[in-house]
């Protein structure tokens, strides 16, 4: 595994730039109360007006201002982005590494759960479970990280299976070495660069359904949300109102996506070294 | 004949194996659907059958639905006459549409399949060739526009790129209706009836295929990348052979194949892509449906349309299984 992944990233221009729009977004996410004029939540009776100087992309049917619901919905985004993916790549590494070392029974179990996870749709499931449970926004992560671990368990444990046949773990295991330091000292480390594509491309699954879920109307409807906001948005659009309430959700919630599909693309020789090459440039 | 041997021993592994997902799968989605409302706190029957429903219901009426679902039996009895309901085709009563939830689901789903099948089939053909030819000419400037370009399309959230297409063409060019699928109250028949099916089609299908169409040609494009590499295709190109019966007919047709194995992991964008865009266009399929009985709390419909499409994607992964191996021999030992 001598892939330098902070190389490959940094070589394509599809990695550079999408570096770059998630970097903007966390910024975003991270210094809102800063940059929003406004708490995103008060209502005001001054709704729908149109962008002014006092508040630049208008405000929404309950007088808030959108700029600023924008820009703290960059927060909910990223949070139950990087929530979830740090949950599922853990759940990942944990249930693909082990049974990768623990083999016979306990791998064959793992690997058809996971396995049968991965054929049910995740959003079917999530609908459901959310129609009975109206969750709140843990509970939303918590269940997107349940439904999200599984790829990445499959190909840790692939990797993981090649890995134990090297000579240096050879040598440990003939030192007497015990099964959870192999993995805690050998495999995990040299999984690195595959937990972070893992990492990115959970991150990207669970952006996209909490917009997808806010949109259906399934989330806490406090919680602002680039995806509420344009199921808002969209039930005015035989107004104008679209041009600045739509169109930048829209843009923010695409952008943040598109940013991680390409550093997960440029990423991705990692695990198939046979595109090696493939990425233009 | 010794070839032949363990080649036959690792076909039926692999079909023992699916056949062991598949199970764990259809358990998983029944356990979901039989657990999640007898797990609620307070009555059952209300998680069962919604808020509505109670209201409407007699005293009498309830005693049956009680001994129906053998609701004061313990778990185990419970779970046996929710199967035996369930083999008997009974998915429950929507009190909201008052009709059978299998009646409820039948209706809208021609509606589904035709939006779904014609984007597949689009998003498919448009997604290999233009693979093919992005792979053909890598790093040419074709291909690099056309990299970025879909690369870009398959971060766009599925309901954004429909809402885009929606104000483009429907709120600010007027050239196709902005919702449902057909015109209400039309009385339309024969071809105006055909014509007029179209025209809503248009827009939701264009979305949806536009949302298929970067897996498939990613893929394409991936593979056709290595297989450019293959000695095979040494030999074929010093055959002799023109340009586009090597472009076509030996590298194409390989890199054609994981468009097909990956169906299990595509088969999850189908059905969020076509359950968003029929939200987005208000196309009365079971997307919408769902999005409806999310609304008034129609949980049997909920649970309905779950089982109908958990089913449908488990059949799909199961022929693709079975058809697989034909597809490509080498499958067979590749596990």
């Amino acid at each position: 595994m001598h892939i330098d992944l902070k190389r490959e990233i940094k070589e394509s221009s599809a990695g550079k730039t999408g570096l770059v729009i998630l970097l903007i977004m966390v910024s975003i996410a991270t210094l809102a109360p800063l940059i929003a004029p406004y708490d995103p939540c008060q209502q005001s009776i001054s709704s729908l007006l149109a962008p002014s100087l006092s508040h630049w992309l208008g405000t929404n049917h309950v007088g808030q201002d959108i700029w600023s619901r924008l820009v703290f919905g960059a927060r909910t985004s990223l949070l139950v982005g990087f929530g979830v993916g740090i949950v599922s790549t853990l759940l990942a590494t944990i249930f693909g590494v082990s049974a990768a070392l623990v083999g016979g029974f306990y791998d064959k179990v793992i690997m058809r759960v996971v396995d049968a996870f991965i054929v049910i749709p995740m959003v079917i499931v999530v609908i459901l479970v959310a129609a009975y449970l109206k969750p709140s926004i843990l509970i939303l992560m918590l269940l997107l990280s349940l439904l999200s671990w599984q790829g990445g368990a499959r190909i840790l444990r692939a990797q993981a299976l090649s890995l134990k046949e090297k000579g240096h773990i050879a040598a440990a295991r003939s030192f007497g070495a015990h099964r959870f330091y192999i993995a805690r000292r050998h495999i995990v480390p040299d999984l690195g660069p595959i937990l972070v594509v893992d990492f990115i491309y959970s991150i990207r699954r669970a952006v996209f359904m909490e917009a997808g879920l806010a949109f259906m109307g399934i989330t806490d409807p406090i919680v602002v949300s680039w995806g509420m906001m344009m199921r808002d948005a969209l039930s005015f659009s035989y107004l104008n109102v679209w041009q600045w309430w739509l169109i930048p959700t829209g843009v923010a919630l695409s952008l943040t996506i598109v940013g991680l599909t390409f550093i997960g693309y440029a990423a991705e020789p990692v695990i198939e070294p046979r595109l090696r090459g493939a990425e233009v440039a | 004949m010794n070839l032949i041997v363990p080649f036959k021993i690792e076909r039926k592994m692999l079909s023992k194996r699916n056949l062991v997902t598949y199970t764990i799968a259809f358990l998983l989605i029944l356990a979901l659907n039989f657990l999640l409302p007898r797990m609620m706190p307070g009555d059952p029957l209300t998680a069962i059958y919604g808020d509505e429903a109670l209201i409407a219901m007699t005293p009498e009426f309830k005693a049956h639905l009680i001994e129906r679902f053998a609701l004061d039996q313990p778990l185990w009895n419970q779970f046996g006459a929710y199967l035996l309901a369930l083999f008997q085709g009974e998915l429950g009563y929507s009190y909201y549409y008052s009709a059978p939830v299998s009646a409820v689901i039948l209706g809208r789903l021609p509606w589904t399949l035709l939006l779904v099948g014609t984007s597949l089939l689009l998003s498919t053909l448009l997604g290999i060739v233009l693979g093919i030819e992005s792979g053909w000419r890598r790093g040419s400037k074709t291909d690099r526009a056309l990299l970025t370009g879909l690369m870009s399309l398959n971060g766009f959230p599925d309901f954004f790129l429909g809402m885009v297409l929606l104000i483009i063409f429907g709120v600010t060019l007027h050239v196709f209706p902005l919702a449902g699928a057909l015109t209400p109250y039309a009385g339309l028949s024969g071809l105006p009836l055909v014509l007029d099916v179209l025209r809503h089609l248009f827009l939701p299908v264009a979305a949806l295929t536009l949302t298929y169409l970067a897996g498939t040609y990613l893929l394409t494009r991936n593979t056709m990348i290595t297989v450019l590499r293959e000695p095979y295709m040494l030999t074929a190109r010093a055959k002799g052979l023109t340009q586009r019966v090597l472009k076509y007919r030996h590298a194409g047709r390989n890199s054609m194949l994981p468009v097909v194995t990956r169906t299990g992991i595509r088969v999850g964008r189908v059905v969020t892509g076509a359950l968003f865009t029929e939200l987005v266009f208000a196309y009365p399929g079971v997307g919408c449906l769902t999005y409806e009985a999310l609304l008034t709390r129609d949980y049997p419909v909920i649970q309905g349309v779950f089982l109908i499409v958990a089913i449908f994607v488990l059949l799909a992964n199961f022929v693709v299984d079975l058809f697989y191996p034909r597809l490509d021999p080498r499958v067979n030992s590749a596990y």
